[in-house]
């Protein structure tokens, strides 16, 4: 690796930076300490521990994997079919993330009826259908007309999550 | 360890990711730290502060965005997480003391983040699974977070100005320019393994990594070196094949990190702002659903007031320094009432615009000889919580549309609302417009 060089004002301002930044964190640890019982705060360092072992050691290679199925199994796709099916798949991810935990704080129960009102497991299921169906038009319309413009080169190699 | 990193080398792992991302992430952080820090100083402020009470929906438009800006975290910080992923398996792990710490700071940014957008999301289904007190370790770690942030920041701002330009960023091909000097700590997606790097290595995209790529991207193992005439022409097209590929990737990342945020932000925003309204397909609140048209927080029946509340004898005190007086709720009527459009907006995100009708606080207080501008300790009939008693600035007593609310949309106050009568003021949390109030108190 190559020596890394900064730069004069870099420099002045990541001092500035990080003199700021350890400031203000330490700011957090004072506020944290002075507010919450000593008690509590074990209960809050397994949380913020838990979360980067559940984030680093399950939901990253889960990620990496897929990642790297969908890039083999689009590599054969046009664009614009491969960025539909991508886009897809991430919001399909995502609102599961979200709404999921919706589901279960419905199903633990609400401290009154105007809190959680919809049907949240229906509602998933029916915008998660929208996008597998959305996924399908894609692929069938991408084949479609590769097959009649067989003449087009198709996209070669292709694309990570 | 050196094969995990090599193999997750991708156009969309580069430090230009890490940039582009990062900005997005950056700027969502800042308007929830501020939001945030807006929202508590409302509710407990430093002795001096005096805050805005015009426009009257301006909490409203804080705390929505805070909770907008917070769900529209989720996929930003997922995405950066996964553009940075190979740097959490570098090789060497410490490279010296500084490093250690810089590596540490991450550590204590990415776990606070986490721990803010779970817990805080969490918080807007008014479910704490969490053994810690959500609004003070919410507070504390917003502090925390933006501090490792700046830290952040400033320990990468070499490669950030280095790649902040899109044109600084990629060759004509559309290829990754990677600089060694900047100090990135990911793998360059022209070259995964690193083999220039590392002299005496085997083959170029030789071993497993190079096998596993191409796998995925269908590219041929190396053959035996064309013959010198054709050199020139065929690296230009596969330097041209490359850079297609590339753009391909990260137009297609760029396209699920975008419909992700206005997806996630779409179907949830509806709760908190009209224009969403329609497509409010996950929020946790629909307007106009509940009694008298508004949704409830905290039940009559949570606060402990069913009995009291409904007391025929219910009379309210206000209590000034020189004059004390009561009112049953037939004497207040009889003072006058105003009509006020306020918002409700809650901590929790969602908001709804309110027609109210009752008593003008300024009124009530000139009826026990009071001017206008003075502090007040207003107290609920709620047997504990932590909104039981609540004080109010001049900014607000003083306010032509702070209410003793009697009425909410044309109709009497509903139990669960707050009857026989509740506070209503101007551009405040929802947990500050205190339910069954049962004393108003001046005190200075």
């Amino acid at each position: 690796m190559s020596a890394v060089v900064v730069d004069n004002r870099v420099r002045a301002a990541r001092i500035v930076l990080v003199v700021l930044g350890v400031l203000v964190l330490a700011f957090g640890a004072w506020v944290l300490v002075t507010t919450v019982r000593p008690n509590r705060i074990g209960g809050l360092a397994t949380w913020l521990l838990g979360a980067v072992v559940l984030h680093d050691a399950i939901l990253s290679p889960f990620v990496l994997a897929v990642g790297m199925g969908l890039r083999r199994a689009g590599r054969a796709l046009r664009t614009w079919v491969l960025v539909v099916v991508q886009a897809a798949v991430v919001l399909g991810s995502v609102l599961a993330l979200v709404v999921l935990p919706e589901i279960a704080a419905k199903a633990h129960g609400t401290k009154n009826d105007t809190v959680l009102p919809f049907d949240y497991t229906t509602r998933l299921l029916v915008v998660e259908g929208v996008l597998v169906a959305v996924v399908v038009i894609a692929l069938v319309v991408g084949a479609v007309t590769a097959r009649r413009r067989s003449d087009q080169p198709l996209v070669a190699g292709t694309t990570s999550p | 360890m050196r094969h995990t990193r090599d193999a997750m080398a991708s156009p969309n792992r580069t430090a230009r990711s890490a940039v582009v991302t990062g900005r997005l992430l950056g700027i969502a952080f800042l308007v929830c730290f501020l939001t945030g820090v807006y929202s508590h100083l409302l509710q407990e402020p430093l002795g001096w502060m005096r805050f805005p009470t015009r426009p009257v929906q301006l909490y409203q438009f804080t705390q929505g965005l805070h909770i907008t800006a917070g769900i529209a975290i989720i996929p930003l910080l997922l995405a950066k997480l996964n553009v940075v992923m190979p740097a959490l398996v570098q090789t060497p792990p410490v490279r010296s003391v500084l490093h250690l710490l810089e590596r540490a700071s991450i550590a204590v940014f990415v776990a606070s983040a986490l721990v803010q957008v779970v817990t805080g999301l969490l918080n807007t289904y008014q479910w704490y699974p969490w053994p810690f007190p959500f609004k003070q370790v919410h507070n504390a770690l917003a502090y925390v977070l933006i501090g490792s942030l700046l830290i952040h920041i400033g320990t990468k701002l070499q490669i950030i100005t280095r790649y902040w330009r899109k044109r600084d960023s990629f060759d004509a091909q559309g290829r990754f320019v990677a600089d060694a000097t900047v100090g990135s700590e990911l793998p360059d997606p022209n070259d995964p393994a690193g083999q220039e790097a590392r002299p005496g290595s085997a083959s170029p995209s030789g071993g497993f990594v190079g096998r596993l790529h191409r796998w995925i991207d269908g590219t041929p193992a190396p053959g035996p070196v064309a013959p010198a005439t054709d050199t020139v022409p065929v690296t230009r097209t596969a330097a041209s094949a490359d850079g297609r590929r590339q753009r391909v990737a990260r137009r297609g990342f760029i396209a699920g990190v975008t419909a992700a945020t206005a997806g996630v932000v779409a179907l949830t925003v509806g709760q908190s702002s009209a224009v969403g309204e329609p497509f409010n397909v996950f929020g946790p609140r629909k307007r106009h659903l509940g009694q008298n048209g508004l949704p409830v927080n905290r039940t009559a029946r949570a606060a402990g007031v069913l009995a009291t509340a409904t007391a025929a004898d219910w009379a309210l005190t206000v209590a000034g320094p020189s004059v004390s007086r009561t009112f049953s709720r037939a004497e207040l009527i009889a003072l006058g009432q105003t009509e006020a459009r306020l918002p409700i907006a809650c901590v929790e995100g969602w908001s709804q615009m309110a027609t109210w009708k009752g008593v003008r606080m300024r009124d009530l207080l000139a009826a026990v000889q009071v001017d206008p501008d003075v502090h007040v300790r207003v107290t609920s009939l709620e047997r504990h919580g932590g909104y039981r008693i609540m004080e109010m600035g001049p900014e607000y007593t003083a306010d032509p549309t702070t209410l003793i609310a009697l009425e909410l949309n044309g109709e009497k106050l509903d139990l669960e609302h707050g009857f026989p009568a509740r506070i209503i003021a101007p551009g405040r949390p929802g947990v500050l417009q205190t339910k069954w109030i049962e004393r108003i108190e001046v005190i200075a």
